[in-house]
């Protein structure tokens, strides 16, 4: 049911293909471009592009870079001793913010859910595996969300590594149980840090 | 005094479009013809003290019907009652959102954590339909059992919603490898998830049982008579063992796709002189000993939290000879506030309604003697 030009209807059905996005709030942005100035718009698109190109996986943690590997993973300063496991991407800047954690990153891509289809190859935890063979890693801080599916993602790892001699914790509780590492305030997620414990 | 409700304001719930209601300590008689909202009324007190609604799980129903939102505001009374020691709760609900908490005007996370920090008010409810508690499956049972025990305790709420979680994800992966989708490494991971977690749920509910039990006997010998009355708990694996059994449960589990073992399988056994009263009892026998459960459950939360808990009763007096009509209206008279809903004032003695506040409900509007001015008072 097209009410709006082709190239419009076009725009808002991209927009609400996005997180969070609804219909109502697609049409809102939509129009809100449309009325804007040309250089925001090409601007937008521009970024979009430009992430699309430049942005890949660091080789090695798999954060988000534009290089081989990341600046974390390039930072001398780094203790390369610890490797602290997250979900996603966007969980790293979760940890940075807090200013407690110097060591190194290792992003699963997801958590293990039957639910969902996935299994442990689906994730990153071999990848993982290997690093610690060959980093000579000392901990492992599993940091993913404090919900059924992190809890077991972070069991598991802790199984996969067991002979590798490597200490495996997980973040205090203190997180808002059932929530997402993303929506975690620093105050919180940084205490959370401090009181992490062996699994 | 325990906390209790002063007076309560419905906007858009059920038949209701903007109604007031003032509440006493002691027995509230709401009176009115079928199908005027008396029920509706009982609802929405629960609504407004818990955030949910016990009678439905179509928690959109509530909304009355063409609105899109519906609100609840509610005065509760703490300790002593001097007007400052008051709290305005509200509640918004708009289908599909977030339910919004107030408590003096501050988002609250949950009205239950609310209440178990001691500034709230908790209920105990009764509708016709619990019936079901007695006569139907062991989930209704296990849902009276797990719903007691998640008002009082935040914790053991959150452990029965991740078991619940945990059993679904378990369930699925036994699916997964019996079809070939996975070579099952992270079964041993979601065992020890489920047992973690389902531990915890047994834990509370064995430490329930026995006084829960106990209370039970002691309003069944009021309500029914001499012979002796208890609860049982019938575990599908016993808590010591538990993590054996459903290791061995393993190749079964996977066949059959489902976790055979757990809490999730358990019953709670309601029993009268040694009699199972779900598979044996009369009807006459189940009903008073679904009311019996309600009164054990009011003791239960007046123990474990030293508050008496409000009663909300729906047509609870129709059924009842005359000796047990006037032994609960002096049970509702003599705690700290019972809301009941009747058709029929004559089921109440003249005498105790002198000492009650009687709520005239006719077609979603609400009058009562001692406030038929129409003054707004919330
Ligand atoms: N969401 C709703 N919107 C409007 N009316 C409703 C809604 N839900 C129930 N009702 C009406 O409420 C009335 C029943 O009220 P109820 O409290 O069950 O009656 P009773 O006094 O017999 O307990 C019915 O007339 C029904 O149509
Ligand atoms: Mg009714
Ligand atoms: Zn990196």
């Amino acid at each position: 049911m097209a009410t709006y030009a082709r190239p419009v209807e076009r725009l808002i059905t991209e927009l609400s293909r996005l997180p969070s996005i609804g219909p109502k709030s697609a049409q809102r942005i939509a129009f809100h471009v449309v009325r804007g100035r040309p250089e925001e718009a090409y601007g937008l698109a521009e970024a979009l592009k430009e992430v699309k190109d430049r942005i890949r996986p660091c080789k090695r943690c798999f954060n988000l870079t534009e290089e081989e590997e990341c600046e974390i993973c390039r930072d001398s300063r780094r203790d390369a001793a610890v490797i602290c496991a997250v979900e996603d991407p966007y969980d790293i800047g979760s940890i940075e913010r807090t200013g407690e954690y110097r060591g190194l990153y290792h992003v699963l891509g997801g958590s293990l859910s039957p639910l969902d289809g996935i299994e442990p190859e689906d994730l990153r935890i071999a990848e993982l595996v290997e690093r610690v063979k060959g980093e000579g890693t000392e901990e492992i801080v599993v940091a993913t969300n404090p919900n059924t599916t992190g809890e077991a993602t972070a069991m598991y790892i802790a199984q996969e590594v067991q002979e590798l001699g490597v200490r495996v914790t997980v973040l205090a509780s203190g997180l808002p149980v059932g929530g997402d590492l993303e929506y975690a305030d620093e105050v919180t997620l940084g205490r959370a840090f401090a009181g992490r414990r062996q699994l | 005094m325990s906390p209790h409700i002063r007076a309560l304001r419905l906007v858009n719930f059920r038949n209701y479009a903007d109604a007031t209601v003032l509440l006493s300590p002691g027995l509230n008689v709401i009176v009115g013809d079928n199908a005027q909202g008396k029920t509706n009324l009982l609802e929405a007190v629960s609504f407004a003290a818990t955030g949910s609604t016990p009678r439905t799980s179509t928690e959109s129903e509530v909304v009355r019907w063409p609105a899109e939102f519906a609100r609840t505001e509610m005065r509760v009374v703490l300790g002593d009652g001097a007007r400052g020691d008051e709290r305005a709760v509200a509640v918004g609900y708009a289908p599909g959102q977030r339910k919004r908490l107030t408590v003096d005007d501050v988002p609250a996370e949950s009205l239950s954590s609310y209440a178990a920090g001691g500034a709230g008010v908790r209920t105990v409810t009764f509708f016709p339909d619990d019936l079901r508690i007695v006569k139907g499956a062991p989930s209704d049972r296990r849902e009276y059992l797990d719903g007691l025990l998640s008002t009082l305790r935040p914790s053991y709420a959150r452990a029965v919603a991740e078991y619940a979680r945990a059993v679904q994800q378990r369930n699925q992966l036994l699916r997964r490898i019996r079809d070939g989708l996975s070579s099952g490494k992270t079964l041993q991971t979601w065992d020890t998830k489920v047992v973690d977690l389902g531990t915890r749920v047994l834990q509370g509910r064995a430490a329930a049982v026995g006084p829960l039990g106990d209370f039970f006997g002691s309003a069944m010998r009021a309500l029914y008579g001499s012979e002796k009355a208890g609860m049982g708990y019938s575990y599908s694996a016993p808590l010591e063992g538990y993590c054996e059994a459903l290791t061995e449960a393993r190749d079964a589990d996977v066949e059959r796709g489902t976790t055979s073992v757990g809490p999730h399988r358990d019953d709670l056994e309601l029993l009268l002189g040694g009699m199972d009263l779900t598979t044996y009892g009369s009807q006459g026998q189940q009903r008073l000993a679904t009311l019996a459960l309600k009164f054990a459950a009011r003791e239960y939360v007046r123990d474990a939290t030293g508050e008496d808990p409000v009663l909300l009763f729906d047509d609870v007096m129709s059924e009842l000879d005359g000796r047990r009509r006037e032994y609960l209206a002096e049970y509702f008279q003599e705690s700290t506030q019972a809301v009941i809903s009747t058709t029929n004032l004559e089921y109440f003695e003249e005498e105790l309604l002198s000492r009650s506040r009687v709520i005239r409900i006719s077609g979603g509007e609400i009058s009562s003697p001692a406030d038929s001015s129409g003054k707004r008072d919330v």
